[in-house]
């Protein structure tokens, strides 16, 4: 499926370059990794070896776990891509190519085809390696493919195309019946139909209206529009010109970005003003009587203003207080005219919808979600990164199949986090859940905006729940009584819980609470809070049991609940435990089990984070 | 905490500031943003020089101010050691980063150093949870941390710091 996508648009890019093009990922995950450094290293080399190249940087394929990912394409040959390149190893990689015509096998990861080029023997292709075998990119097609920071890259993968079709031959209710068509539904987690919203945004009366887009990414664990805007920017843009025009040519649109992302904001503004430069953007769009332009509203730092009445109040100056709906903001938005608001990843959709047509979009999905979802896949496993596949794929095949299983070998999956502080947890058994809207609730999580933070059994239950509630506690606005003082209530109860205190019937007040502040919040955040603590008390109870009634943390997380004691059993006699410990109590021969003295013991852990046995607990 | 000096205000700037965002709806974040920017947070006096200027009541602003978390109403050291607590990072062990600062700035969370080299502040998901756990200083971010690479992070900005303080 995924050649089928990448090869339909076909990478013009590199066909039409007669020069070698190195391209390296430079997304926030690469910056990360060293890219920075290496991309000056290249540069250096290039110039050194007298190479006649071009250097270009790139966002995010979604290998984060690969970062610094480094692709070379020489003229006529696939794109190879190498991984975790190092100062070292990049010699190797340019003398492969550059000296004796092959490449580098032991760095290479995959090749990735270009229509027409030579293939490499001996190297798999990008959709044969398992990563991205069961994956189908197309919101984050051009993501790491593309130089993010050129207008003209985007125009080679079809960049504007989509606009170009719309203002020569739709009118906005075609555009509007292709986007239901395609059963496109709202990507920042609420999933309300993107064609619905927009029609009622179009029938909501008078001139002025706004197109809004919430780049406000607050879930903890969850980075898929950042690596869009960071790889991609023209995209969301483009898919913010077609809703200008399809709801009645709304004159102007802001993009509420959180200021955690720097680097996104800064290649928003300059695609921003490329656009405005071939007149994608501005009077008169390209000679059409659209016109309509863009400003970026950098947020102060609060989760609550990804709430779509809280980024209004944010986006006119105010606190980020939301307000109850009626009325919604499709008829009383910015400025009190009607506005309509989509997530990044729902509007950088849209040029490929009006391209490819609603029928095939639906054509990928389930059958109430259609389309493809993007994951931000994290935690305790092996290939952490970027994903995008159909919606309704298996949990179970998102993480042992695309996610390559645990980080730790030996210690097993526990469960996987899905949808933030507005989620929950779902468990070994449900691994067989297909990931969509209806079915992840029904499994006791939501899909959310698309964080997926997998624990293996080395994590603690009612530490998640606590870290989640601990958050939307900080976050909440402080509006209304049921998300300000129930959160702190449940917080309370849930750090007793952790430190050895708690009391039976603990649970049930927990339970209480979290359906009293369920259906008496005002809005989605304090409505969702309590749910990383019911999803996790429906699976795990006997794990918050251990806690209360055996003092025990099975994950040997709670430090007030480790005794601090070698299990015979388990003890492998390694040793790794012994020079960790900072105050010289553990003591250990070889071949023998290691001890602790608990006189001398400061609590520190590092000994229990050492072990990769879990013999002391 | 050290108690630090406030900065003295500069009248023109705020004024001029004012003039250009002043005749538009909606502007007080970004006034405080472009203060902060100045005087890397925002000084009692530029709250009530805006205030008086346009019209504003103090309330509004010290509320707009106070309800988001990167507003800062006290000075902030030379670099500010964003540590993400987001969940990924919390899995893979941020906690044990945040108490390595402590240890070695004798520092709480949202504190300066005494000599306004370093601030503590762990933020909620900086994104790059792939690279867990991570921080990021002046923008620019650092990934697959332990308490030991923090601390060698640590030791290069004092160096960074004393290399760029020696006269030439």
């Amino acid at each position: 499926m995924l050649t089928e996508v990448l090869e339909d648009s076909s990478l013009h890019l590199e066909a039409h370059s007669s020069l070698p093009v190195i391209h390296i990922g430079m997304a926030t995950c690469g910056l990360a990794s060293g890219a920075k450094a290496l991309h000056e290293l290249i540069l250096k080399e290039v110039a050194s070896r007298n190479l006649a190249v071009k250097v270009v940087p790139t966002g995010c394929i979604g290998m984060c776990h690969n970062e610094p990912l480094v692709d070379i394409t020489m003229p006529g040959k696939n794109r190879v891509s190498y991984r975790n390149v190092k100062p070292n190893t990049l010699t190797q990689i340019l003398d492969a190519h550059f000296n004796k015509n092959e490449f580098a096998k032991k760095y290479a990861v995959c090749q990735i085809v270009i229509p027409g080029a030579e293939a490499f023997v001996g190297l798999p292709l990008m959709q044969e390696i398992p990563f991205f075998k069961g994956q189908v990119k197309i919101v984050s097609k051009r993501c790491g493919m593309i130089d993010p920071l050129s207008i003209d890259d985007y125009i080679a993968m079809d960049g504007y195309e989509a606009l170009k079709k719309v203002l020569s031959s739709m009118t906005p209710e075609q555009v509007i019946d292709e986007v239901t068509k395609s059963g496109l539904r709202g990507r920042g987690g609420g999933g309300f139909p993107t064609g619905v919203k927009w029609n009622l945004t179009r029938k909501s009366p008078g001139p002025e209206k706004y197109v809004v887009c919430n780049a406000d990414e607050g879930d903890p664990g969850a980075f898929m529009d950042r690596s869009v805007l960071e790889g991609d920017p023209h995209s969301v843009i483009e898919g913010m010109i077609l809703a200008s025009f399809a709801v009645g040519h709304a004159k102007k649109g802001y993009i509420y970005c959180r200021a955690e992302y720097p680097l996104a904001i800064k290649r928003l503004q300059k695609a921003i003003n490329d656009a405005r430069e071939r007149n994608f953007l501005g009077n008169n769009i390209l000679g059409s009587d659209l016109s309509f332009d863009l400003e970026i509203k950098e947020g102060a730092g609060a989760y609550v203003c990804g709430e779509e009445t809280a980024l209004l109040a944010s986006l006119m100056g105010e606190r980020g207080m939301p307000w109850p709906k009626p009325p919604f903001p499709a008829q009383k938005g910015v400025w009190g005219k009607p506005s309509v608001i989509n997530n990044v990843e729902t509007l950088a959709n849209i040029g490929h919808i009006i391209l490819g047509g609603g029928d095939w979009y639906a054509s990928y999905g389930s059958e109430k979600t259609k389309g493809t979802k993007t994951f931000a896949l994290t935690g305790s496993i092996k290939n952490t990164g970027l994903i995008e596949v159909p919606a309704g794929t298996p949990l179970r095949e998102i993480v042992f199949s695309i996610g390559g299983g645990m980080v730790e070998k030996k210690i097993p999956f526990k469960a996987a986090q899905l949808g933030g502080p507005s989620g929950g947890c779902i468990p070994t058994s449900g691994l067989d859940t297909p990931v969509d809207f209806e079915n992840v609730v029904s499994a006791g999580a939501i899909m959310g905006s698309g964080g997926i933070v997998i624990m293996d059994e080395a994590a603690c239950i009612v530490d998640t729940a606590k870290f989640f509630l601990k958050f939307t506690q900080d976050e909440s606005c402080g509006e209304c009584t049921p998300c300000r003082v129930g959160s702190k209530i449940m917080l309370d109860i849930l750090t007793r819980i952790t430190e050895g205190k708690g009391q039976e019937g603990d649970l049930d007040e927990l339970v209480r609470l979290s359906m009293y502040i369920k259906s008496n919040s005002l809005c989605g955040l304090g409505g969702a809070a309590p749910n990383p603590v019911l999803s996790t008390i429906r699976y795990f109870r006997d794990e918050y049991e251990a806690h209360i009634r055996d003092k025990r943390c099975p994950g040997t997380v709670c430090n007030d609940l480790i005794k601090y004691v070698v299990i015979e059993e388990d003890c492998t006699t390694c040793g790794l435990c012994e020079p960790v410990c900072p105050s010289g109590s553990v003591t250990w021969e070889k071949g023998e089990v290691a001890h602790i003295d608990l006189t001398t013991c400061i609590r520190c852990k590092a000994c229990v984070d050492a072990c990769k046995f879990r013999a002391i607990i | 905490m050290s108690q630090t000096k406030h900065i003295e205000v500069d009248q023109d700037f705020i004024e001029n500031l004012c003039d250009e965002f002043g005749n538009r709806e909606g502007t007080v974040v970004q006034i405080l943003q472009r203060i902060q920017e100045k005087y890397g947070y925002v000084p009692a006096d530029a709250l009530d020089m805006i205030g008086e200027y346009l019209e504003i009541p103090k309330s509004k602003m010290y509320g707009v101010l106070t309800f988001y978390s990167q507003f800062y109403r006290e000075p902030r050291g030379k670099y500010v050691l964003k540590i993400c607590v987001g969940t990924a990072c919390h899995v893979r062990g941020a906690g044990l980063l945040v108490d390595k600062v402590k240890e070695e700035l004798k520092i709480e969370p949202g504190e300066n150093t005494e000599d306004m080299l370093f601030t503590l502040e762990p933020v909620s998901c900086l994104g790059s949870c792939a690279l867990a756990p991570m921080a990021m200083v002046t923008d620019t971010a650092y990934g697959k941390l332990s308490p030991d690479k923090m601390l060698g992070l640590i030791k290069d900005l004092e160096s960074e710091h004393l290399s760029a303080s020696e006269p030439a």
